[in-house]
């Protein structure tokens, strides 16, 4: 027996059915625009992308050749800013140094010259005959006889004598002369050791432009290689870059914590000077205040680098006149020490405001103020100086920030611009792969649409396959006919 | 003339933005009233509430506003005022303020007689409207009592409180002896006065253990 609720499901199932196969029906009759409409929207969506990923592919490549550019143009200053530091200590050099060679090579000559004179000094001369060796000589031609004989022993003892006396004085003369050379020769080691000297200075100079030369030649090879703008000398510059931009955020991170402490130095202080209730978009001005005077101190700090060419964050500074540019430098200078003096005040103030509040804060808790703190001690005075000390130092510490600021912007560009250009090009591979999906997506969803009207298909397959047999059937009977020849 | 222009033309718009914020620097301002109760024994607590007020004094900043006032038997009156001050923006001139407040204070402590009924209500409408002259940004309204309130013969309390943007601490609240009796009484207490802040729309908080001062907190 068949209850109501089950005729109603029966009825609501006939219904479905009835539903199901009149969608089937529909889906099958708008078969082929369906596909169309799929395949359209898939073509459409993917062409959107594939045009996206393009223009992106564009863009990359634009980024990629002005950053080439950019890397190469920075580099190329840097180089030229090395080779031109190189040159201008060359150029130091071989004032400072070569231009006193006339002076050195008259300083050989003399010293050459000494020695030559030494040398001539000390020349051996060789001694004259002696006289008597002629008259000895005539002596022993006088004829024998016993008169001759004594008188010849007499001349000849006192020839003997003569000799005797003559030799121990040309012996005398001859100890002396040596005497004298040796003491030329002895003089002359002076002169031969300074010779030497000079001779290695020159040495040691020629060693240093030889080593100036060196870094020329690199320099000029990397130039070179800029100037090309080959592959590797990028690839050099961008390593580089990325390696001075993270040591200058280092610095600057580093300059931005002593920023901080800073104006925690100044800040309690400077609301006893504006007052701690007034506001300023929520910040309080004494605060506001405080930052004014470190942003001052930078910015001084900056322009005093900028005048005597340490930075070129604006070169408008660098290639004004010197005499403009000195005023800038000693007006920065003096705003520099005139707040760091004035923060150093600041300093002073806070630690009597701080050791106040504490004091404040003890008394109001029942604890006695410590006796050594009242009395003035060392407990005081260290924290004061050291205090005033920072509040002095740490604005000219400060200053040094234009160097690694400079730094940063300028690798910063480069590096940004990499970055830049790995996002596009993911962006680009992920629009690519987005419409090659698409254009799979559509075969896929012409499939599905498929397989709802799968029934309908399947008989219209059937139904050609029956009529494509009967129309074989039929073509094969009629060329029997022929064969047989019936008609 | 034309430089003078230009320096009025580019300074202007930071002087208005300046003084319009003025104002505003009210709201960043923190408002303190503390209600004493020296009815009965309760005196003898205010030694603890001197703590107290000591803790409040150390953690208020220029600029904010501090008043002590005792809960007497009819406490709706400037002159149950025991202490005012509203600290100077200089921080060392705040000290100083906060020293003399705290000696007055003391003395107080000192001098003070039990009174012999419990006006909270008046308290707390002076306390209410004090903060609302001052226009401060917090307002916070402490009642240091055991919440049991007295009045005497013809005083009517019978008002409805107003206190949008009040934060109202009730500290030390003691339990009596009848309390612990029948400790309903307590909880009926201070669920009535709960009640009352809440229907206000003040915010309502008791703070029972002083020894953790961070319970104070502004």
């Amino acid at each position: 027996m068949i209850d109501s609720t089950t005729l109603s499901l029966l009825g609501d199932w006939k219904t479905f059915s009835l539903m199901l196969i009149l969608a089937v029906f529909i889906l099958y009759l708008a078969r082929t625009y369906a596909h169309q409409a799929i395949k359209g929207f898939c073509r459409l969506i993917s062409s959107v992308f594939r045009v996206a990923a393009s223009a992106m592919d564009s863009t990359r490549k634009q980024l990629k050749e002005r950053n080439r550019e950019v890397l190469l143009e920075q580099g190329q200053q840097q180089v030229s800013r090395d080779l031109e530091r190189e040159f201008f200590e060359i150029s130091r050099f071989v004032q400072r140094d070569l231009g006193g060679y006339p002076q050195l090579q008259r300083q050989i000559q003399e010293e050459i010259t000494h020695i030559h004179d030494d040398y001539q000094k000390s020349g051996q001369v060789p001694s004259a005959l002696p006289e008597w060796v002629e008259a000895v000589d005539s002596v022993s031609k006088i004829k024998a006889s016993d008169n001759a004989n004594a008188l010849n022993s007499k001349i000849l003892d006192q020839i003997h004598n003569s000799a005797e006396r003559q030799h121990r004085d040309n012996l005398e003369q001859a100890r002396k002369d040596s005497a004298e050379r040796h003491k030329c020769l002895k003089s002359m080691t002076g002169h031969w050791r300074k010779l030497s000297d000079s001779v290695d200075e020159v040495g040691g100079r020629l060693k240093e432009i030889i080593t100036r030369s060196n870094n020329i030649d690199e320099h000029m090879t990397k130039f070179n290689d800029i100037t090309q703008g080959t592959d590797s000398a990028v690839r050099a510059l961008r390593a580089s870059s990325i390696t001075q931009f993270l040591i200058a955020l280092i610095v600057v991170t580093i300059a931005i914590g002593g920023a901080y402490f800073n104006f925690h130095l100044i800040a309690l202080p400077m609301s006893e000077m504006v007052g701690s209730t007034q506001r300023i978009g929520g910040v309080k001005v004494a605060d506001l205040a405080a930052l004014v005077i470190i942003c001052l101190e930078m910015t001084a700090g900056i322009f005093l680098l900028e005048s005597i060419r340490v930075t070129k964050l604006f070169p408008l500074i660098g290639s004004m006149d010197d005499r403009i540019r000195r005023v800038i430098m000693v007006a920065s200078a003096s705003v520099l020490i005139i707040l760091a003096s004035t923060e150093s005040a600041l300093a002073f103030m806070r630690d009597q405001i701080a050791g106040d509040l504490a004091n404040l804060r003890a008394s109001l808790a029942g604890i006695e103020a410590d006796t050594s703190i009242e009395a003035g001690g060392l407990s005081v005075w260290i924290p004061l100086i050291a205090n005033m000390t920072l509040g002095f130092i740490l604005p000219l510490a400060l200053t040094m920030i234009a160097i690694p600021l400079e730094y940063l912007l300028q690798t910063g560009r480069t590096v940004f611009g990499g970055i830049l250009e790995v996002i596009l090009s993911l962006l680009t591979s992920i629009l690519r792969i987005l419409a090659s999906s698409l254009r799979h997506l559509a075969r896929f969803l012409t499939s599905i649409y498929d397989f709802c009207i799968a029934l309908p298909l399947w008989i219209e397959a059937m139904i050609i396959k029956t009529k494509r047999q009967t129309n074989t059937r039929t073509d094969n009977d009629d060329t029997l006919i022929e064969d047989r020849g019936i008609f | 003339m034309k430089r003078l222009r230009l320096f009025i033309l580019f300074f202007s718009p930071l002087f208005l933005l300046s003084c319009s914020n003025a104002e505003d620097s009210k709201d960043y301002a923190r408002g303190v009233y503390l209600l004493l109760d020296t009815s009965g024994t309760y005196t003898e607590e205010l030694n603890q509430a001197k703590q107290v007020i000591n803790y409040i004094l150390a953690t208020l900043e220029p600029g904010d506003t501090f008043a002590v006032a005792r809960i007497d038997s009819g406490s709706f009156s400037e002159k149950d005022i025991v202490a005012k001050v509203v600290l100077d923006p200089r921080p060392s001139h705040s000290n100083r303020q906060k020293r003399e407040f705290a000696t007055t204070v003391n003395s107080f402590v000192k001098s003070v007689k039990s009174s012999d009924y419990t006006d909270i209500s008046g308290g707390l409408l002076q306390g209410i409207e004090y903060l609302n002259e001052a226009k401060v940004g917090n307002k916070t309204i402490m009642i240091y009592s055991d919440l049991k309130e007295e009045l005497p013969k013809g005083f009517v309390r019978d008002f409805d409180l107003e206190l949008d943007g009040f934060t109202i601490k009730a500290l030390n609240v003691t339990k009596l002896r009848a309390d612990n009796q029948n400790p309903q009484i307590y909880l009926d207490r201070v669920g009535n006065w709960q009640k009352k802040i809440s229907l206000g729309g003040g915010v309502w908080e008791v703070i029972n253990d002083l020894d953790k001062p961070e319970a104070i907190l502004l």
